[in-house]
């Protein structure tokens, strides 16, 4: 029997051939866009994990080893990107080599990326090479090193004696091979692994159902049809046990063809995808690495529920010799399906003020929240569709309302069905706009003159900060460079007034008023004032107003207190900026290179615009897999009526009528369900913003409509897209020839 | 007087040809039956005849028009307005009801819907199918769900009845009851009837009788018809 249903599958005509290419098909798209997002998650923690070797010194122990280097991390930046730089000294023949080195970089000498390498060969000297002062270029660090294919990093050599001189270096005897957990004193890294992964698995969560809802769809495609076949078997002799074995065996060919196909869409497109920068960064390929647990998931699962979802179908028809027979008329449903979706918000609402502290607990929080919501979606969408076309049918006066209402509201499951991948994609839409959309509202700072940009160096370490001028003298002089402030702490002896400034507190500083007074574009001091209390930028929150408070401090004092900060102001242009960043690097070699302010925004927008770009995958990636059940459940749909409306249309119905039958017959639940889940979506991203975030939900942008406006439209197209199939099979020849 | 009729039809499905020349002029009023073997083209020409096909050669004439040059949408709104059908099976709208079912015709002429569900009931007396209004045709007999849909042939009271096969699903017994009330209620409109069947039972309600063969008419009294 199963080499039979084998023959039916691979032989059984144009028909079976179309079934095994759609379901294949789906199963393929599915396949392949969940693999991305699972190996997605593995990727994360690969990319961090490279991070790891030059937070080496965060380790606790690190120091034990033989032979241990002094070690120092610096962050540096060029040009709004981020430079990872390690100085190292060996102190034996055996001191350990970082990964992606053949060997230690010797005193004179330095690796590097060899996106660094480029960017070297392509800026002045003064702007970056200088920061490697003597130095030559002994190779390129290989890829196990970076995090990204594009990253900026440089291992630079220095001598024992040289290196244990400088502030906040560390013994490292030991590399570490994971990104910690925690940063105590510092370190590089990207994207919070965790914060990631709780957002990728919200976005797995969001593919899978729709997923799920296509390769159902697509399973029970011609259903009608082949259970015809089943009848005709049986009344040959097969037995009800035969009948489900070539069911599954359809069913399991296809979605194995398709699983396959789907693998080989994933290892196709791998690198497309890695290419995309995520979390800030583009990843390598090889970052999303298949694991077992996951190929063995997918390659097993996913036909494994193809044939269950096709096993489902066929227990809802009683598949005698004599024919096929639904098993009963579907009760309605009842209103009973609106519980779980209020039950998911409810999930939502508790956490609202009892945000759970770890990660994994927010992943426990939010996650099930946002499942029973998608899964309440769906369970009230039948209720939903039958309220609504029961209303329709009321009202019709038209034939086509009529007959569309009445379909819709004896089997608003099959209505819904149809439409329920969309609804599922517009409730992920409302939800992942909803909530970005308000993080950007938070986000939003106000616009500074683009002709000045203001170079931040903190002296985090207040015991190793010096006092004196710690200003180069070099810098003074570099073009573009106007002027250069010191920011100082104050002594014990000196007490703090706490003045207001917005709401972040006050300032806590001292800074002397002439050297505020030679920058222009901060925040002067109170008139008359010699010395001032400040904010370590000298420009304080946002929020702040007036002049900076007189402190009843002597200037002539300021240089016996230490150091907290040089705000250096510059002309705004990439030349001035790096080459005063040069400068003061080489004069204070810190953890933090000096960082301007400039930077500091593109940073966070360059966070949050990965977090956009996720967005955008999964809005186009789920409303694109519901186009797709969308039409398959409309071309379905349309071949198992093509005897009525064939004969509708001998009798002289207009292929008209039987267009806006087919039309009302999907956007009545569409509509209905498309309202609910819009509202459900953002009071979702309202109730997680404020939860997770302290946020409220902006209005959504105009965007918001746009993609809604454009996703309905797209439906659209795509229900006109299944008309030339109406015309086809309704002409005369069907009707004689069935 | 002739309300429709077929001049020296030909029609072809591909290589095979189904009508070659067929002739044929029903009178108003008329119940024609049109009968003949299986694949001998009888429901090529009824087809032809209701402007479903287009011959390949030959013109059809509806009240003094040309059928066969009106383009899909004016025969379509012909069919609409001016026919009535009746086929073996499967014919019903299965998510309507009985009544919605017989309305449609009217509701799809522009009657508001509650002029087309009340004229609608007036045929389920007549039909003897009082009390199945609300029923969809999965819910109904073979022999009520052809009196329902005799009753939507009839309801927009056309000027042609076609009816292909009408009684080929059903009993002798039902198939005899429904001819009963087609003919009567036919006759009572003054509709004209063209009525294909393989059976002579059925062919002998008809006031005339023709056989196609070999995709020609023949009469039965008279040899090829002219």
């Amino acid at each position: 029997m199963i080499r039979f249903g084998l023959r039916l599958t691979l032989a059984g005509g144009r028909e079976a051939a179309v079934r095994l290419v759609v379901i294949a098909l789906a199963v393929a798209l599915g396949v392949g866009m969940l693999l991305i997002a699972l190996t997605g998650l593995n990727g994360v923690t690969s990319q961090n994990d490279r991070y790891g070797w030059a937070n080496s010194a965060d380790v606790p122990g690190a120091e034990r080893g033989v032979d241990p280097l002094w070690w120092q991390l610096r962050v540096d930046g060029f040009d709004s990107r981020t430079v990872g730089r390690v100085d190292l000294a060996a102190t034996g023949p055996n001191s350990p080599v970082p990964p992606g080195l053949p060997r230690l970089p010797g005193p004179g000498e330095y690796f590097a990326s060899p996106e660094l390498v480029k960017l070297i060969a392509a800026t002045p000297a003064a702007e970056l090479a200088d920061r490697f002062p003597g130095r030559r270029l002994a190779g390129t660090i290989g890829p196990v090193a970076l995090p990204a294919p594009d990253s900026l990093v440089a291992v630079v050599g220095y001598t024992p004696a040289e290196l244990s001189q400088r502030a906040g270096v560390s013994r490292v005897g030991t590399i570490a091979t994971t990104a910690p957990t925690l940063c105590p004193n510092g370190c590089w890294r990207g994207i919070p692994a965790a914060g990631l992964q709780l957002v990728l698995s919200v976005v797995a969560a969001a593919l899978i159902f729709p997923l799920f809802i296509l390769i159902g769809t697509a399973t029970r495609l011609a259903a009608t049809r082949r259970e015809q076949r089943f009848a005709a078997m049986r009344l040959v002799g097969a037995t009800p046990a035969q009948v489900s074995v070539v069911a599954a065996v359809e069913s399991t060919v296809s979605a194995l063809a398709g699983t396959v196909l789907g693998f080989a869409l994933f290892f196709g497109f791998r690198g497309v995808f890695a290419a995309i920068p995520l979390t800030g960064a583009p990843m390598f390929p090889a970052d999303l690495a298949l694991d077992p647990a996951t190929f063995l998931g997918v390659a097993l699962g996913v036909p494994l529920i193809a044939a269950l979802a096709a096993r489902l179908a066929l227990r809802r028809v009683r598949i005698s010799p004599l024919g096929v027979t639904r098993r009963v008329t579907p009760r309605p449903p009842r209103a009973w399906r609106l519980i779980p979706l209020a039950l998911g918000l409810a999930e939502l609402a508790y956490f609202v003020g009892r945000r759970p502290q770890t990660t994994n607990g927010q992943i426990l929080a939010f996650l099930p929240g946002i499942f029973v919501i998608m899964i309440g979606l769906i369970v009230a969408g039948p209720w939903l569709t039958m309220a609504g076309s029961r209303l329709v049918a009321r009202r019709a006066d038209r034939p086509a309302a009529l007959i569309a209402a009445r379909r819709l509201a004896d089997n608003p499951r099959a209505g819904f069905r149809s439409v329920s991948g969309l609804v599922l994609a517009l409730f992920v839409t409302s939800v992942a706009v909803g909530v970005m959309g308000s993080i950007a509202a938070g986000q939003q700072t106000p616009s500074r003159d683009p002709g000045v940009a203001t170079l931040f160096t903190l002296f985090r370490d207040e015991e190793a900060a010096p006092t004196g001028d710690p200003v180069p003298a070099a810098l003074i002089t570099q073009p573009g460079v106007r002027g250069s402030a010191v920011t100082r702490i104050p002594p014990e002896s000196v007490p703090v007034p706490k003045s207001p400034a917005g709401t972040f507190g006050w300032p806590y500083l001292l800074a002397s008023c002439d050297e505020i007074a030679r920058l222009p574009d901060v925040i002067q001091c109170a008139p008359g004032a010699r010395t001032a209390w400040v904010w370590p930028d000298l420009s304080g929150p946002d929020d702040r107003t007036g002049p900076w408070p007189a402190a009843d401090v002597d200037p002539a004092l300021l240089p016996t207190f230490r150091v907290q900060s040089i705000v250096t102001l510059t002309d705004g242009s990439t030349a001035a900026l790096e080459t005063a960043r040069t400068t003061l690097q080489l004069a204070h070699p810190m953890l933090y290179s000096p960082y301007s302010d400039v930077e500091f925004r593109a940073d966070t927008a360059r966070v949050f615009e990965g977090w956009k770009r996720l967005a955008n995958v999964v809005i186009l990636a789920s409303l694109a897999i519901a186009g797709c059940s969308l039409a398959v459940s409309i071309a379905g749909g349309l071949s198992e009526r093509k005897r009525p409306f064939s004969m509708l249309r001998l009798t002289g119905v207009s292929l008209g009528t039987l267009r806006r039958v087919v039309l009302l017959e999907s956007v009545t639940p569409l509509v209905i369900a498309a309202v609910v889940a819009l509202g459900a979506g953002l009071v979702a991203a309202h109730l997680f913003l404020t939860a997770q975030m302290h946020l409220s939900l902006s209005p959504p942008a105009i965007s918001f409509y746009v993609i809604v406006v454009g996703g309905l439209a797209a439906s659209l197209a795509v229900i006109a897209s299944t008309m030339p199939l109406l015309r086809r099979i309704t002409g005369p020849e069907a009707a004689r020839n069935e | 007087m002739t309300v429709i009729e077929a001049r020296d039809v030909v029609l072809s499905f591909g290589e095979t040809p189904a009508l070659r020349g067929a002739h044929l002029a029903v009178a108003e009023g008329e119940l024609l039956a049109i009968m003949g073997p299986s694949g001998s083209g009888k429901s090529t020409l009824l087809h032809c005849l209701a402007g479903i096909l287009v011959p390949d050669a030959g013109e059809i004439h509806f009240e003094g028009r040309r059928v066969d040059r009106l383009g899909e949408t004016e025969r379509s709104s012909l069919r609409r307005d001016k026919f009535g059908f009746v086929f073996q099976f499967g014919q019903l709208v299965p998510e309507l009801s009985a009544q919605e079912n017989v309305a449609l015709p009217l509701l799809l002429s522009g009657v508001r819907r509650a002029a087309a569900v009340a004229e609608a009931r007036t045929w389920f007396g007549r039909l003897g199918l009082d009390g199945l209004e609300e029923r969809r045709s999965g819910e109904l007999s073979g022999g009520q769900a052809q009196r329902v849909a005799l009753a939507r042939g009839l309801v927009a009271r056309p000027r042609v009845l076609f009816a292909d096969e009408p009684t080929g699903a059903l009993d002798s017994l039902t198939g005899e009851h429904v001819m009963d009330l087609l003919v009567s209620a036919a006759r009572e409109q003054g509709t004209t009837v063209v009525l294909v069947t393989h059976e002579a039972r059925v062919a002998a309600y008809a006031d005339r009788e023709v056989v196609v063969r070999d995709g020609k008419v023949h009469s039965l009294t008279a040899g090829v018809t002219a």
